[in-house]
């Protein structure tokens, strides 16, 4: 009776995991075909002018340019700075500790703005820079691929600080101790302990930094014509009306980020090693008294650079609109931006559009996302690992080219071909935020559901309860970690979202950040810094939402946590 | 649903219900007709216009997205099965020429019809121009005094400018594809071939500082001195000059200028096809016209507003202006594959070099 009992519920897993996998090859997997049948669709003629322009193959080495060229630069900000923060004390690590993954609330559009309004050559660090060393010429500009880098460095090092540090929180400092004891030079230590044990982390970050350069679209974007990538490329094609070559540059785009994601994944599976026990870390103060007199001062410049572009968008959010022109900073402060923003009714419509979307496909995700970590960690259902391949494959695939597939897929109803009539309405947008934040809301509650012993669920299960009763009282608070914490990422993304938004939007559902460009378009930069103060304030409200949920939901019912 | 979520998600769902009732709240649907306008005509010019028009109107809600005019064309292909927009307000004729030979527009002859000169409409109806818009050398005029300025399209490319130039991104614009297609055109009915153009072209790449994303981007580094000479349309600028404190000037090239019909139309599929209609009239009306002529520089395409009603700067225009020679039909047909020419092999080719 039992064994019987067993059977039929594996069948409605296997149900489960069916639907889940046809639900992400119509949405994940269908439009990217779409966009390579339509790559095809003159023949070979697309492929052979995207081959032979120069332009083309101009764009195609900016990429990987800045793609790899960002990683570099990501992991010497990031590197050392983990290391400083993990493994020593000094004064102001707090602080720096605390403004650390600032970047990472900055949202992508208003992250560059920022950079134009402090780097570009008009920039307040320019313009100090220029004035300190009595120049004539500002001392750099910033365009082209090396500015796109300069971008990225700033808003990708998180990554890799994050990875890194959470590599070495897990790090016992006694086995430097021992290799140390034993005459190990400082170079042998880290090449033969420290890199190895550090890999996966390293590993993990440059391909996060690796595929978010690759699909980067709004540096290249703002910083317009000097700097060519494939993403930008895409949207030039698709305005001069070359469809055809917009789909091939798609294409290679997408092949590229898929090739790249395997193969870092099979480097990361080639060498592994495992720390026995839990990490052990013991912070020294420095020997050096020169370092010791430094560092502090290093910290509050590094404190100084990390927050200013922050800075920058509240301070041009009070600046009158056309009076900065020549001087360092704005001459003529105001508090119009704002007031504008509440007086006019129209103003108000992208912060409820991006709320309501990011609401909708966040919960859509949560769903879905649970469903899929579930059946992936939890059970034995045929297909499962091709759901987790399909589920982390967005991850790969550059947000231009989700875009341009839903576009080229979801124009028109033709039911019998699963096409149905999303461009031009509000739901095109939730759907393609959706299909974004499917990876990063499956593998957080992936994580969370490998640390719950599997058995646990059996044992519920053994004890007489339903498979509903099992789920809700031992998986769901198992996996609510993950689940709060991946919602949360995915809520911030959405809200901000701008490069599938900006080829997608329509004027119903318009989000903030095309309203910001919107904004800029009109010329005036106040109230798009005041818009981006308001999204800033919208992702730091989810942040602290997330957090004190977390917060309660520990507190009042205590999780069943048995590995 | 709610129940569902609410399961699922634990606690999670008391946010989104917040949310949601907040996103409520705010949401504005007052049962009045939306009339959607597309247009790069600016917040100002649109936003005068939709208070006039409501204020008449008071059933009807106008709604517009200011983008390029190329997007303008990229977005109605894009939604050709689901029509957003009821209205096209503006874009060079040339590229409302492309959009009504692959059905995007709706035929309609207005009031006015015979009011415009025969090259100001389209022989089908699909549009009808509403302003004439020259492009225009500008510069800042704090770092250039008039007498330095250039004074024609060939000075431009004098070496003292290497470095100086600021070009919108002609792939978006409208004006820029304007003038980069009457270059080209201008060397056809010179030597017969485009080769000439594509020099010109060249050169001034290897005089361009740098190639700027939107309108406001351009005007901002010109203001703040970071190229001083700009090819631009007219009324954008003097708009500029008079609105704003940005320090620019401009000048009328000498030996000719693209004068552009900037025209209007309506989309095939508009779901409220008798308000855009009305709002066609509206913003084509000889009071209108004036309107645009006096607060935003335009200069009217209609022949039958008095020139004497006209400001200063727009009279000045139309006697001024010598529009530049240059096959129109060869213009329209060739400018697409023309300007991804430039963007594949003149772009960058000679810039910062």
């Amino acid at each position: 009776m039992i064994l019987r009992r067993v059977r039929a519920a594996g069948w409605g897993v296997s149900a489960t995991a069916l639907g889940l996998l046809a639900l992400l090859l119509w949405s994940v997997v269908y439009p990217n075909v779409a966009v390579i049948v339509g790559s095809f669709e003159r023949g070979l003629a697309d492929w052979k002018e995207f081959a032979s322009s120069p332009a083309d193959l101009d764009a195609l080495r900016g990429t990987v340019i800045v793609a790899i060229g960002s990683v570099v630069a990501a992991l010497l900000v990031g590197v050392p700075l983990a290391f400083l923060l993990t493994r020593t004390e000094f004064r102001g690590r707090r602080v720096l500790s605390g403004v650390a993954t600032l970047p990472a609330a900055l949202p992508p559009l208003v992250g560059v703005l920022a950079f134009l309004f402090l780097y570009g050559e008009s920039g307040v660090v320019t313009r100090v820079v220029q004035r300190m060393l009595g120049m004539r010429e500002p001392p750099w500009t910033l365009s082209g691929l090396t500015a796109v880098i300069f971008v990225h460095a700033y808003t990708m090092y998180v990554y890799v600080f994050l990875f890194v540090s959470a590599g070495l929180e897990r790090y016992d400092t006694t086995l430097d101790e021992a290799a140390t004891g034993l005459g190990a030079s400082r170079a042998l230590l880290l090449r033969r302990i420290t890199l190895p044990l550090l890999t996966p982390s390293l590993a993990g970050a440059m391909l996060l930094v690796f595929m978010s350069a690759l699909g980067s679209f709004s540096a290249p974007y703002v910083f317009g014509g000097g700097a060519r990538v494939l993403s930008t490329q895409i949207l030039v094609s698709k305005l001069n009306g070359a469809l055809g070559l917009a789909y091939v540059e798609t294409t290679v785009l997408a092949v590229t980020a898929v090739l790249a994601l395997l193969l870092l994944r099979w480097l990361e599976g080639r060498r592994r090693y495992v720390m026995a026990g839990k990490g052990r870390i013991t912070r020294s103060g420095l020997r050096s008294p020169v370092a010791r007199a430094l560092l502090p001062a290093f910290a509050a410049a590094t404190v100084m650079l990390l927050v200013l572009p922050h800075a920058m968008v509240v301070l041009v959010s009070f600046a009158r609109d056309g009076a900065w022109t020549t001087q360092l900073l704005p001459p003529e402060y105001t508090l119009d931006n704002y007031r504008q923003l509440a007086m006019d009714r129209e103003l108000w419509r992208p912060i409820t559009n991006s709320v309501w979307m990011s609401v909708l496909a966040t919960a859509a995700n949560a769903v879905v996302c649970f469903a899929i970590a579930y059946v992936v960690v939890l059970s034995q259902a045929p297909g499962r690992r091709m759901l987790a391949l399909l589920a982390a494959l967005p991850w790969a695939i550059p947000a231009t080219a989700i875009a341009l597939g839903l576009a080229a897929t979801f124009d028109r109803n033709a039911p019998l071909q699963l096409r149905f009539l999303f461009v031009g309405t509000f739901w095109i947008l939730p759907l393609a935020y959706f299909i974004r934040n499917i990876p990063i809301v499956t593998s957080a509650i992936e994580g969370s559901l490998r640390q719950m012993d599997p058995t646990l669920e059996d044992a519920a299960r053994g004890l007489g309860a339903s498979r509903w009763l099992a789920l809700r009282r031992v998986v769901l608070p198992a996996a609510r970690p993950g689940l709060v914490a991946g919602t949360m990422l995915a809520g911030v993304a959405a809200v901000g979202e701008f490069v599938a938004s900006v080829v997608l939007y329509t004027h119903s559902n318009r989000p903030i950040s095309v309203e910001i460009l919107a904004q800029v378009r009109s010329l005036s930069f106040g109230t798009a810094a005041a818009y981006s103060v308001l999204l800033i304030l919208l992702v730091l409200l989810i942040t602290v939402g997330a957090r004190w949920l977390e917060g309660r939901a520990t507190q009042t019912e205590p999780t069943v946590n048995a590995a | 649903m709610n129940r569902f979520v609410r399961r699922r998600l634990g606690h999670a769902a008391s946010l989104c219900t917040i949310s949601l009732s907040v996103a409520m709240a705010c949401g504005t649907s007052d049962g009045r007709t939306v009339l959607t306008v597309y247009s790069p005509h600016g917040k100002e010019l649109l936003q005068h216009y939709e208070l006039g028009f409501e204020a008449s109107h008071p059933a009807v809600d106008v709604q517009w997205v200011d983008m390029g005019s190329q997007e303008v064309l990229d977005r109605l292909r894009a939604e050709k099965a689901n029509p957003q927009a009821d209205l096209w307000f503006g874009a060079p004729a040339e590229i409302f020429g492309r959009a009504a030979t692959e059905g995007l527009l709706e035929p309609y002859t207005p009031t006015w019809a015979d009011k415009v000169p025969a090259d100001a409409r389209d022989a089908r109806a699909a549009w009808f121009g509403t302003y004439m818009t020259p492009e225009v050398i500008a510069y800042n005029t704090n770092a250039v005094t008039q007498a330095e300025a250039p004074k024609d399209w060939d000075d431009v490319l004098d070496p003292k400018w290497k470095g100086k130039v600021l070009i919108r991104d002609p792939i978006a614009s409208g004006s820029m594809r304007a003038i980069f297609g009457a270059i080209l055109a201008r060397s056809v009915a010179r030597t017969g071939s485009t080769a000439e153009g594509w020099e010109w072209l060249r050169r001034l790449d290897g005089n361009t500082k740098e190639y700027v994303l939107n309108p406001a981007l351009l005007y901002q580094k010109l203001g703040r001195e970071e190229g001083t000479i700009t090819l631009y349309n007219m009324p954008d600028i003097a708009t500029l000059e008079q609105r704003t404190k940005t320090p620019v000037g401009y000048v009328i090239p000498a030996s000719g200028t693209p004068l552009l019909v900037d025209a209007i139309a309506i989309v095939k599929g508009a779901k409220h096809p008798d308000v855009a209609r009305q709002y066609y009239e509206y913003v084509s009306s000889p009071a209108a016209l004036r309107d645009a002529a006096v607060k935003f520089l335009r200069i009217p395409a209609r022949t039958d507003i008095p020139i004497d009603s006209l400001p200063e700067v727009v009279k000045r225009a139309s006697t001024d202006v010598k529009p530049m020679p240059g096959d129109q039909k060869l213009m329209r047909d060739s400018l697409d594959a023309w300007m991804k020419y430039w963007d594949a092999n003149i772009r960058n080719s000679r810039r910062g070099k």
